[in-house]
């Protein structure tokens, strides 16, 4: 103290000295000078100042902020979607020369989308009052929610909410900051909920477009069965004739038999003319039987196939047709319903393989130390930013002051 | 001095450079293309004609994705231009304009803004172009057009604070302008005009976002199609870039200056 009492009146003397031409009454008290002339620079108005301000924001106003961190990962045991986002990667991957890209399914990034947008507020905002969640009393002014119109809100929660997706490995982080740890992990607990609710209803979704086209052909090949059974018993009850086939079966068998006897009767008659007259009455039977069966044998023709006779009822021909394309149909019918229900099968197990689920990884925590504000970081950025600002708005007066002069 | 004394000053200065910087204009453009009219058209007509042919090869050649190639590779290509041109003439900037430091009103900073004023407003013009007539053929309109004017601000801006320290580098060491001129080769397929960094596989993604162009690309693609896909960039990124190369820049070139002015 003495020393220096004593050291300073011969530089104070010979700066006055050298001072005293130009000003005679520049006579300021030599130690507060320093810090006088300093306070009056436009680097500590400019730079210092707002840093120190911003300082005393951070260490001494700004609230203490909790964080909650979560993590999950959305699993699709089926291919993974976004056939487009892939052909996206190999264009660029071809532009590049090859290169490989990491695969993220388009499941995840919904939810991640989901997690950020203004739907997941208001969802959020039903449970648990944002509003009121971020201007607790003991929210600082600066950092607590300043408007409450749904779009601002929206934007408030993404500064306070990051979701982040690690392509690598697909794993979700979401972090949920606020002025009390148990608020922050209400939040996280809300929002993975509603993610949850999100991947099931999407997962039910997928489940039923994958089902949905095998049961519809289920159902049409069932009722195609139906149809054509009910046609075989309406052509049954019709034609009153249970088996078609069998009728043209017995049919060809009776004319068959006609043919035989005939055969048999005329045999009968030629041998008997080798030594009977012939016009011996006992011929006469005989004719009369051939006859007969010729009759017999022409109406049975005539009532099997010709489709001109004007006698009504169904031709056996046409019956049979009609007979065999209705069984034809049968069993057509049968093999579509039998293959529509193995499809209908390899449909269900297919979704059974693309169920989506959400696996939580980490719970949210409940914060013990308040991470945020960072106060550091914050502190610094903000002095070098208005630093380099000044540095630049100095160097440019600078410029502009040399045109003047 | 008083404070109004300098702020006064300050202005009268301001007023002088700008008719300083707006005479190095006139007289940029008279060195450059030659005293006849046609001369002003050829420097519309060189962004236009290029972007036109880089988005006439990807449309023909790539196939149809959710983006428009044309629109996608030429007004890419457009703003890559700026940058192009900014710092390739940067170099040359000092040596070709050294006579006119003997008039004390000019300083260099003054010729790099004059020239960084023509080329920004040039492309800027044909971006215009280019949007219109695209909305003409097409009748998309980009979806945020003020992302765009905000891309194309920042590229001139980077570019400009680039050039200054590639300026003032080539000043300081003979022979760097090769250098620069290679490096703006090889930069154009980094810069991210040719790829949105959500193609890229993740480890690549991350480095490309060291890249500051490639944030500016980002904002730009976002302003074009930005529900089409999934932008990342970071404007205050691209920001610490603008500031710490204007201010090494400028700083740099207040030596430059000095080392001239001894010669």
């Amino acid at each position: 103290m003495t020393i220096s009492m004593k050291l300073s009146p011969p530089i104070t003397l010979s700066e006055s000295a050298v001072s005293q031409i130009g000003s005679p009454q520049n006579q300021a008290p030599q130690p507060r000078s320093w810090l006088f002339r300093f306070w009056r620079k436009p680097f500590f108005l400019l730079v210092i100042l707002p840093s120190l301000i911003a300082a005393f924001y951070y260490y001494a106003i700004a609230a203490p902020q909790y964080v909650s961190e979560a993590r999950f990962v959305v699993h699709s045991r089926g291919n993974d979607g976004g056939l487009q986002a892939a052909a996206m990667r190999a264009a660029a991957g071809a532009a590049l020369g090859g290169l490989g890209g990491g695969a993220s399914s388009s499941e995840t990034n919904s939810i991640r989308d989901f997690l950020s947008s203004l739907d997941a507020v208001m969802q959020a905002d039903e449970k648990l009052d944002l509003v009121a969640l971020w201007r607790r009393p003991e929210a600082d002014f600066l950092a607590q929610l300043w408007f409450t119109e749904p779009e601002r809100l929206a934007r408030f929660y993404n500064q306070m909410v990051s979701v982040a997706l690690d392509p690598s490995t697909s794993v979700t982080t979401l972090r949920v900051r606020s002025f009390r740890p148990e608020d922050s992990k209400e939040l996280a607990e809300t929002l993975l909920g509603a993610a949850e609710t999100l991947v099931n209803r999407l997962s039910e979704r997928i489940r039923n477009d994958t089902l949905q086209a095998a049961r519809y052909e289920v159902e049409i090949s069932e009722r195609r069965v139906q149809q054509s059974s009910t046609a075989l018993i309406r052509f049954r009850e019709q034609e009153k004739e249970l088996d078609s086939a069998g009728a043209v079966q017995a049919a060809v068998v009776l004319r068959g038999q006609f043919e035989g006897s005939l055969a048999q009767a005329r045999a009968e008659l030629t041998e008997r003319l080798q030594f009977m007259r012939p016009d011996n009455p006992a011929l006469q039977a005989t004719r009369n039987r051939i006859e007969a069966l010729e009759r017999q044998i022409a109406a049975e023709r005539s009532r099997h196939t010709d489709t001109t006779s004007p006698l009504g009822g169904a031709i056996l021909a046409s019956q049979l047709a009609e007979y065999e394309r209705l069984m034809l149909e049968r069993e057509f019918s049968n093999k579509q319903l039998a293959s529509a229900t193995a499809g209908l099968e390899v449909a269900r197990m297919e979704a059974q393989r693309q169920q989506l689920y959400l696996s939580r990884i980490v719970q949210p925590n409940l914060a013990v130390y308040a991470l945020y504000p960072r106060k550091i970081i914050n502190v610094a950025s903000i002095f070098l930013g208005l630093a380099i600002a000044y540095g630049i708005g100095r160097l440019l007066i600078v410029g502009m002051r040399e045109h003047a002069s | 001095m008083s404070l109004r004394g300098e702020v006064a000053l300050v202005l009268r200065g301001a007023r002088m450079q700008r008719r300083v910087i707006g005479a190095l204009i006139i007289r940029e453009m008279h060195t450059r293309f030659g005293r006849h009219y046609f001369g002003y058209i050829w420097l519309f007509f060189e962004p236009l004609l290029l972007g036109t042919c880089i988005g006439l090869i990807h449309l023909l050649r790539d196939s149809p994705s959710t983006f428009g190639p044309f629109e996608f590779y030429a007004i890419g290509y457009v703003v890559y231009f700026i940058f192009r041109g900014i710092i390739n003439r940067a170099s040359s900037a000092i040596t070709g304009n050294i006579g006119l430091l003997y008039h004390r009103t000019i300083t260099l900073p003054d010729i790099f803004f004059a020239r960084h004023i023509i080329e920004t407003v040039s492309v800027t013009g044909v971006l215009v172009v280019f949007l219109f007539v695209l909305f003409a053929i097409n009748g998309d309109f980009p979806e945020n057009p003020t992302k765009i004017a905000l891309a194309m601000i920042g590229m001139a801006l980077l570019s400009q604070g680039i050039a200054l320290v590639a300026a003032a580098a080539t000043e300081a060491v003979e022979g760097i302008e090769r250098g620069i001129h290679a490096i703006t080769y090889l930069a154009l397929p980094v810069c991210g005009m040719f790829f949105l960094v959500e193609w890229l596989p993740d480890w690549l993604q991350e480095l490309a976002l060291y890249i500051p162009t490639v944030h500016i690309f980002e904002l730009l693609r976002d302003g074009q199609f930005g529900s089409r896909f999934r932008a990342h960039y970071d404007i205050s990124y691209v920001m610490g870039w603008i500031m710490v190369t204007h201010l090494i820049g400028l700083a740099a070139l207040r030596i430059t200056r000095q080392r001239i002015g001894l010669e």
